[in-house]
Formats: C-alpha cells, structure tokens, sequence
C-alpha cells in the first residue's frame, strides 16, 4: 500500500524553529514529527512512503535514508517547482501512487498529529465503498477551519464550508485521506485544492465519505499549537499506560526523557514536558509544558514553562523562561536572565531579560 | 629579490563569517554581507575596486569564515572583470583579526611584498589606499591606520585612538572606552610592512611563555586577563596598537571623506547612498538618467542594472538602487531604497526607505515604506527573499523574513 504526505512549504510559523531544519524534522516529543506519520503508516502495512515536498530536498534526503534502512519502508520525494497547493502534488507523484493493485492510497498533512487510527479507516473505506474517505475532527471554534458537513447516518458528505460565519457543524477536516487511484483522474497537474476543488466534486457525485477522528488530533504548524499538541500526545501515551513516560519522586504529570539525558537532583519536571536525546538539566531546575530539544544544557537552578528550547542552546542558572519562549538552535541565555515570551533566532547570546513578547533576530 | 623600486603591494580584506554577524538579518540569512550590493555592486567589490587603483597590486586576499563554495563563483568573476587576481582564505578557526592575517602570512608573503594593506570589508568610505601609502612611506613605520574625526558622543563605539599632530606618531589606543578618550577614531584600514608578523608572532610567543608559566604559579592563574585566550588568537586593537602605542612604530592619516560601518541592513542602505554619491563624483556614467518621456524621471543618484525594465511613468531617486532583472511597472514611486535581483514592483506601488529582497513582488498600490531612520531597528523596512506584499498592502517600519505574503496591513513588527 502507498501513502502521500504532504509537506509542501517553509513552515515559516514554526520560526525560529524551521530556519535551521526543514519543518519536518522539526522534534515532536523527541522525534522528527514526519517520523510519527511514517511510523504509523509502517504500521499499518504501507510499503511506500511519497513526500510532496517543495524545498530543501538534500537536507530531507539525507533524513529519510536513515529513516528507510531502520523502518524498512521505502521512502521517496516528489518535488515540487511551483507550489500546486493542496491537491496538484497528488497529480505530481500520480506514477509513484498508482499500481496494478488498485488499492486505495493514504494522504495525510504533515502538520498533524494524532493517533492515526488507519486500520479502522481502511475498514471504513470498505465498508462505504465509496471513491474518497476523510477524516474529521471536533473542534470548538470551527470558523478558524474548513467545516465538513455530513449526513449523520452514514457519514456521507455533503458539503465544505470554508470559515462559515454561521454555525453549519462542528467538524472539520483533519488532513487524513485515504482515496481511490480513480481521484487522480480528477486532479491535473496545476496548483488545486483539494478541499475547494477536488473534494466538493466527489461529495457532488455522493462518493465522499468522512469519519470521525477517534483520540486527540493538533495542527503543530505553529508553537502555541505544538506546545498544546505535546500535551494531548503525552496524555494519549498514558491513557495506553505507555513505558515512554518518565516516572519518578522529580516526576508531575506526563513526562517524556531520552533515556540519553541527564537529570540532576533536586529537579522537578513536569507536567508535559519532553527531555530529548543529549540534554543535561543540572540540579534544581523546574520545567513545565515544555520542549527541550537535542543537546540542551539547562544550568542550576532554572525555571522553563511554556517553552520550547532548541537543539544546543544553554539556559543559565537562576534563568527563568517562559510564556511561549521560543529559542532556536545554538541560542545562550545567560545567568540570572528573564524571557516573557522571547522569540530568539539561532545563534545568539541573550544577555538581558526581555521583559514583554519580543523577536530578537 | 629586487630593490625597493618594484615591489609589490597586496591587500587583504576581512570579510567575517556567517554566525559571526546576525544584525545583518534578515538579509544575510539569503547572503553572505559581503555579496550584499551597495550602489549596484557586492559589498566587498568596492574595497576591492579601490585596491585595483593602487599601482603594483599583486594579489588580493579575502579572509574570512565563510564556506569556499561561497565565495568561489565570485572571486574568479571579479578576477576576471578588473583583471586582478582575487582569492578567498577560509579560516580554520578565530584567530582574531590580527591572528588571521599570520595565519595566512606564507601566502600573503608570496610575492614578497614591501607594503600590506588590511581593510574591513563592512566600512564603507573613499578608501585613499594611495594618499595611505604615500603618508605610510614618509613616517617609515611599521603601520599607519586610517582614521576619522567624530562626534564625541558616538567616538566610544569604536576605537578611538591620540597621534601626535606633529609626527602623527600614534601615543594611545583603546577599544570603545567608557569614558571620552578622543574624537578620532579607527576607520578599519591599515597599511603595514611585512614586520607586523614579526609583532604578532611575538604577542603568540609572549602568550605562550605566560601559559607555562601558569602551570607553575596558581597566582597567576587567577588573573581573570590572562585566562583562556589561546596562543595564536591575536586581535589587532588590544594585543597590537595598544600596546605598541607610543612607541614610534605605528602612525595614523587622516581622512575627511565620508566614513560609516555597514552592520545593519538599515546602514546598509544608507551606504548604498553614500556610493551612489560617490559614483556621482567619480563615474557619473554608471547611474541612470531620465525625463519621464522614453524613460522613466530620475532624481538624485540612482543606479539600474542593464538588465532592470522599468516603465517609462515611474519615477526613482533620490538614492534608488535597482538590481538585475528587476521590473518596475507603471506609475511606481521609489525613494532611498535598494530593490534586489528578480523583484516585480506593480502599477502605482510605493516604496521609500526600505530594502526589498530578491524575486519579491510588491501588489498595485501597495505602500511600503518606513521613518528613514537607518540607526534604529524598524528604521528601515525591510522585507527578505521571495516576499510578497498584496495589492493596496501597507507595510511600515517593518521586517518582513523570507517567504511571507503580506495580505494585511502592518506598522511596527518583525514578521517571523
């Protein structure tokens, strides 16, 4: 079986992040968060993974050979050179998608993230037997979203609403698909979307059908999204009872530590907080919702909260940090300094307390 | 081995290196600042332009930390359009501005040359090689610095420096002082004789002498100036003019021309002005002229690359730079600012005090300007690579990094 992800653009959102690694290999609760998808994909049976990408393919491809020797999954890229939006890649890599099988193929966006539950989708394909499935998801304020409206029974859809003014439902698409080959008859190679062109037609004809996305589901496209995105994938690591979460007198709540890290006594992490591979929290630190990625050093007695911390940057002793502190890769906080929401670009040494939400470049 | 009739001169530029800088974002996070163009041309084209000038040129070198690959495609162009050879010297690891050039001496000593310049290559002045040299073999000293008169209140962001008006002997050196030393300050051109190495290899070796010596005396090893500073780091200011001030081996020359540092995108611009000011005196036929009849109204200094199209209703100047490729379409308003290669500007589009960076697209009467203020952060607007602003947009006192679209308005903020 084959899948498509869609990572398409800069991610310029998750700057100062996504200046130093393209945006899908950006960490996620310790991992690259394309590797979360491709996991699951391996999962459920899927041989071949095709990345619609439309940048920096050597930093991806070097990746991805990893990633394809340790999971056995063939992993390709099909590169885009003008932006085809949301459905034209699917008609780019149509050669990679499409075999004799005729099986239906995965799309999935590559900002997402939830507990991918394909093999039910699959059933629900079947079961349907219609040319397209979507997945969708419940959300509080739908007008930020494309609203799915469906017929209550059976799942079918019948229409997209784009950012309705009025309320229409509650549901909206979660950027999981699992499509017939016949779809990419209906997709030709310019820039389409897929939700205002493709999908409205096959609704159209009654063979669009949607499902309910089962578990949490988060677009981490954006580091307030990410930080409230660990927290529902840690929550669902522990409803599971999974042994990935930290346990421990210095423990609160759901706590995910490489088992490369090091953490001093005294500490006290948690809740919702991923230590990744590499890091050293000296003694007497306090963190909470927070990401701290590869190779930090949080000294002595720091307090981080709401945070994300980017590969190799130090926070010193006495330091506190927080309310959406974003640092890139290589940043130095230095000792005793306060950050209320710094926005911080790789590479620099901050030396005074950046007393209100602020991008220091 | 000649006399002194023909010697050879060289010269090195400092061109620094990729973390080192970062207020130069947004616009070095696409190039390296040197290859930033001021008046039409890369950044380090113009020291390297005024070392052409210098009669027995043999070589020049650019040191600095950027990857080879860089620098390649640019130095064998420039080489090949002035006729110069140019090379580029990466280095290993910091040195310190003087440790650099003695790290790189078996090269720069090539050719035996009598007399070695050193510049910066983000000042931007007149650069007088000639007057230099000139002052250089009158005073017969080891070096002569080019320096600068400055308002006392901005002399201590720089090193400022106290010759003696009779000698120009150079009696006192210090590194942004606290309280006021002098108005004159460092302009970051040098020219040297071959025995500056011998004067560095002496700071290393001191160095060095003192690093044994630690090991036996823990006295010193808590004196906080001597910590950590490895041997072979040597910076030019504190571990060279400093010390050796005073001691008739280093002179000073004064310049009147125009002189600024080129840190910040918002400077930048302002040094691109000062060129095109510069190249009204010099080669007034490298700017553009125009009526607003078969091309477009020019006023001031402006510069537009052959390649450039613009419509023969807009009007541009004072202070326009325009690079390759560019199109400016009917109507359109530019004003002190620097529109990089590739960039569409759109029907009746303004643009004043800002820098709009490659393959951008500005939308119909679409505003973007700022205060002028090139000092100050959001002084200058700034937008990075492939941004685009939509029709009727406003952008004031803004930057803007690569790959935004700017559909709504906007005063005042760093778009990330």
């Amino acid at each position: 079986m084959k899948a498509l992800i869609l990572v398409g653009g800069f991610g310029t959102r998750l700057r100062p992040l996504t200046l130093s690694v393209p945006k899908p290999l950006v960490d996620f609760a310790n991992k690259p968060m394309i590797l979360h998808q491709i996991e699951a994909l391996k999962a459920i049976g899927v041989t071949e993974v095709v990345l619609a990408i439309n940048y920096q393919p050597e930093v991806m491809l070097n990746f991805l050979k990893d990633f394809e020797t340790k999971l056995e999954i063939k992993i390709t890229c099909s590169q885009e050179t003008e932006p085809l939006g949301t459905a034209g890649p699917l008609a780019l890599a149509r050669d990679k998608l499409i075999d004799k099988s005729g099986e239906p193929f995965f799309v999935l966006n590559s900002d997402v993230i939830s507990e991918y539950p394909l093999k039910e989708m699959i059933e629900f394909h079947k079961s349907h037997g219609g040319e397209a499935s979507i997945m969708v998801t419940k959300v509080d304020e739908p007008s930020k979203y494309g609203v799915v409206v469906t017929e209550e029974s059976t799942g079918k859809v019948e229409r997209f609403v784009e950012k309705p003014k009025l309320f229409v439902g509650n549901k909206i698409n979660a950027g999981i698909y699992l499509l017939n080959p016949s779809v990419l008859d209906r997709i030709q190679l310019r820039p389409t979307s897929i939700e205002k062109e493709v999908f409205p037609e096959i609704a159209a004809k009654g063979k669009l059908y949607a499902m309910v996305l089962p578990g949490f589901w988060m677009d981490i496209g954006q580091p307030r999204d990410y930080i409230t995105g660990l927290r529902l994938y840690l929550d669902s690591l522990r409803k599971k009872a999974s042994p990935k979460l930290a346990s421990g007198t210095h423990i609160i709540g759901n706590v995910l530590v490489d088992e490369s890290a090091k953490i001093g006594e005294g500490c006290l992490i948690g809740p919702d907080v991923a230590i990744g591979p590499d890091c050293v929290v000296e003694p007497g630190v306090r963190l909470s919702c927070c990401t701290v990625m590869r190779g930090v050093r949080i000294k002595k007695h720091a307090c981080i909260s709401s945070s994300i911390i980017g590969w190799h940057s130090t926070v010193g002793q006495w330091a506190r940090v927080e309310n959406m502190t974003i640092l890139g890769e290589d940043v130095h906080v230095c000792d005793e300094i306060y950050s209320n929401g710094g926005v911080v670009l790789p590479h620099k040494e901050i030396k005074s307390s950046i007393l209100k939400p602020e991008i220091v470049m | 081995m000649g006399g002194s009739e023909e010697r050879v001169v060289v010269a090195v530029i400092m061109v620094g290196g990729p973390t080192k800088g970062t207020r130069f974002r947004p616009l070095s996070l696409n190039t390296p600042k040197p290859l930033f163009p001021l008046a039409g041309q890369p950044m380090v084209n113009h020291p390297i332009s005024a070392c052409k000038r210098i009669p027995n040129l043999a070589q020049i070198y650019l040191i600095g930390f950027y990857e080879e690959r860089e620098f390649a495609l640019f130095v064998s162009s420039i080489s090949n359009e002035l006729r110069v050879p140019v090379r580029y010297l990466k280095e290993d690891k910091p040195h310190g501005s003087a440790g650099g050039l003695y790290n790189f001496r078996d090269q720069i000593m090539e050719e035996s040359p009598s007399h070695i310049f050193l510049l910066n290559c983000d000042v931007c002045c007149s650069f007088p090689l000639a007057d230099l040299l000139e002052a250089h073999m009158s005073y017969r000293g080891m070096g002569t610095i080019l320096v600068i008169k400055v308002s006392p209140e901005s002399a201590n962001q720089f090193g400022e420096l106290v010759a003696d008006p009779v000698t120009n002997e150079l009696l006192h050196y210090t590194e942004k002082p606290e309280t006021f030393v002098s108005d004159r300050i460092n302009c970051g051109v040098y020219i040297f004789t071959p025995d500056i190495f011998t004067a560095i290899q002496g700071v290393s070796s001191q160095r060095k002498d003192r690093a044994t010596l630690r090991r036996v005396s823990s006295f010193e090893a808590l004196q906080p100036a001597n910590r950590s500073l490895p041997s072979d780091f040597v910076r030019l200011d504190q571990d060279i003019l400093s010390p050796l001030a005073g001691k008739k081996q280093f002179y000073v020359y004064e310049t009147t021309d125009y002189w600024e540092q080129i840190k910040t995108p918002g400077m930048s611009l302002k040094c691109s002005g000062l060129y095109l000011a510069q190249f009204r005196r010099t080669s007034p036929d490298l700017l553009a002229s125009g009526d607003g009849t078969k091309n477009a109204a020019i006023s001031g200094n402006v510069y537009i690359h052959p390649s450039a199209k613009v419509h023969p209703t807009a009007k541009i100047g004072p202070n326009a730079s325009i690079s390759a490729n560019a199109r400016i379409g009917a109507g359109v308003r530019l004003v002190n600012c620097i529109i990089l290669d590739d960039v569409e500007v759109k029907e009746n589009a303004v643009v004043i005090h800002a820098i709009v960076g490659w393959k951008s697209s500005i939308g119909r009467w679409s505003r973007v300007q700022a205060s002028g203020d090139h000092n100050t952060k959001l002084g200058v607007t700034i937008l990075g690579e492939s941004v685009t602003v939509e029709d009727e947009v406003v952008v004031i006192n803004s930057i803007v990094l690569p790959n935004k679209t700017m559909n709504v308005s906007v005063q005042e903020e760093i778009i990330l």
